[in-house]
């Protein structure tokens, strides 16, 4: 009950875009170089919903994602698909978590026709798990200060004055 | 009458009684026992060093393969979760229609959350997101990362 009339919602034209169609080991199998080359798109995206916290406000760049997503896969079944279907074949059945690790020798077979073909590098294996800055065109957000209450009560004024405590410090243990 | 027979010991007396303690066979020394176990211990933990780096490492790898798609699921998933808002909107109306005083997303016309912004996005709860669905579908995706 918290999507009432006055709440804006896009219309469904304005969220239909074709949609990435690809299973779970395909994406994990292209998820290194994905992320290298859509880095910009991603961090953009990210950097919205996390500011905003409104998924309504960063459909434009979700939709960029989407694009960009679709398009480096376009690219690798263009020119690598044969390896991209055997290192994606690989992580669905080698292990019952897709690991990374028993498809090493497949990985770099792919790695190294997209590195012929597309010139991308895939990054350091922690690459994304490490912290990077994002220079982003959109102006930051105003940040929230403090709340100032009008009716707070007033402190003393600074010339006011602080005499000793009459029967000394209440707590007992260091009188 | 029948002969009294003292009962004497045998001839050359009774064999020695023995007390003396046997102690087991001991095979290592208390030092040996305490220096291997200090030994297999400090070794054990080194190959488990060696194999708890590797862990980590494999488990940040997928980790960060899965930081990596994770913008394209999340947009993914806003498109198909405003839809679905629109949806549950469209059906509340229709659904409350014949019910006098009744204000779509409101308890008749008293609003859940008040504040100074009318537009802001509240997220339904996991139960008023599937309110108009069975809920044997809410139970398949209750648990699930990425519902609501």
């Amino acid at each position: 009950m918290t999507i009432t009339e006055a709440t804006e919602l896009p219309t469904d034209e304005e969220l239909t875009v074709q949609e990435v169609n690809l299973s779970g080991p395909v994406l994990k199998a292209g998820a290194f170089h994905l992320g290298k080359s859509c880095e910009y798109e991603n961090n953009e995206f990210i950097l919205c919903r996390r500011e905003f916290k409104d998924p309504r406000k960063c459909l434009q760049e979700g939709k960029a994602v989407t694009s960009c997503t679709l398009n480096f896969f376009r690219q690798i079944k263009k020119t690598c698909a044969d390896e991209f279907t055997q290192y994606a074949y690989c992580l669905d059945k080698s292990s019952p978590d897709q690991q990374y690790t028993p498809c090493r020798k497949t990985q770099a077979v792919f790695d190294k026709c997209v590195k012929d073909n597309l010139g991308l590098d895939r990054p350091p294996f922690d690459y994304f798990n490490r912290v990077h800055v994002h220079k982003s065109p959109r102006p930051a957000l105003p940040v929230e200060g403090p709340a100032v209450y009008p009716d707070a009560t007033p402190g003393l004024p600074p010339t006011a004055e602080t005499p000793p405590a009459k029967y000394g410090s209440r707590f007992l243990f260091f009188w | 009458m029948a002969q009294i027979k003292q009962d004497m010991p045998p001839e050359g007396g009774y064999r020695p009684i023995h007390f003396k303690r046997i102690p087991c066979k001991t095979f290592f020394s208390g030092a040996a026992i305490i220096g291997g176990y200090v030994g297999m211990t400090a070794g054990a933990a080194y190959i488990y060093y060696l194999n708890y780096g590797a862990v980590f490492r494999r488990e940040l790898e997928v980790k960060g393969g899965s930081l990596a798609i994770y913008p394209m699921l999340l947009a993914e998933r806003d498109r198909a979760f405003l839809k679905q808002l629109r949806r549950n909107r469209d059906e509340e109306r229709e659904l409350m229609k014949n019910v006098p005083g009744w204000k779509v997303g409101t308890w008749y016309g008293e609003p859940v959350f008040v504040g100074p912004e009318a537009d802001k996005f509240h997220n339904p709860s996991i139960s008023e997101y599937y309110v108009h669905s069975s809920y044997k579908d809410m139970k398949k995706i209750v648990n699930m990362q990425f519902a609501v």
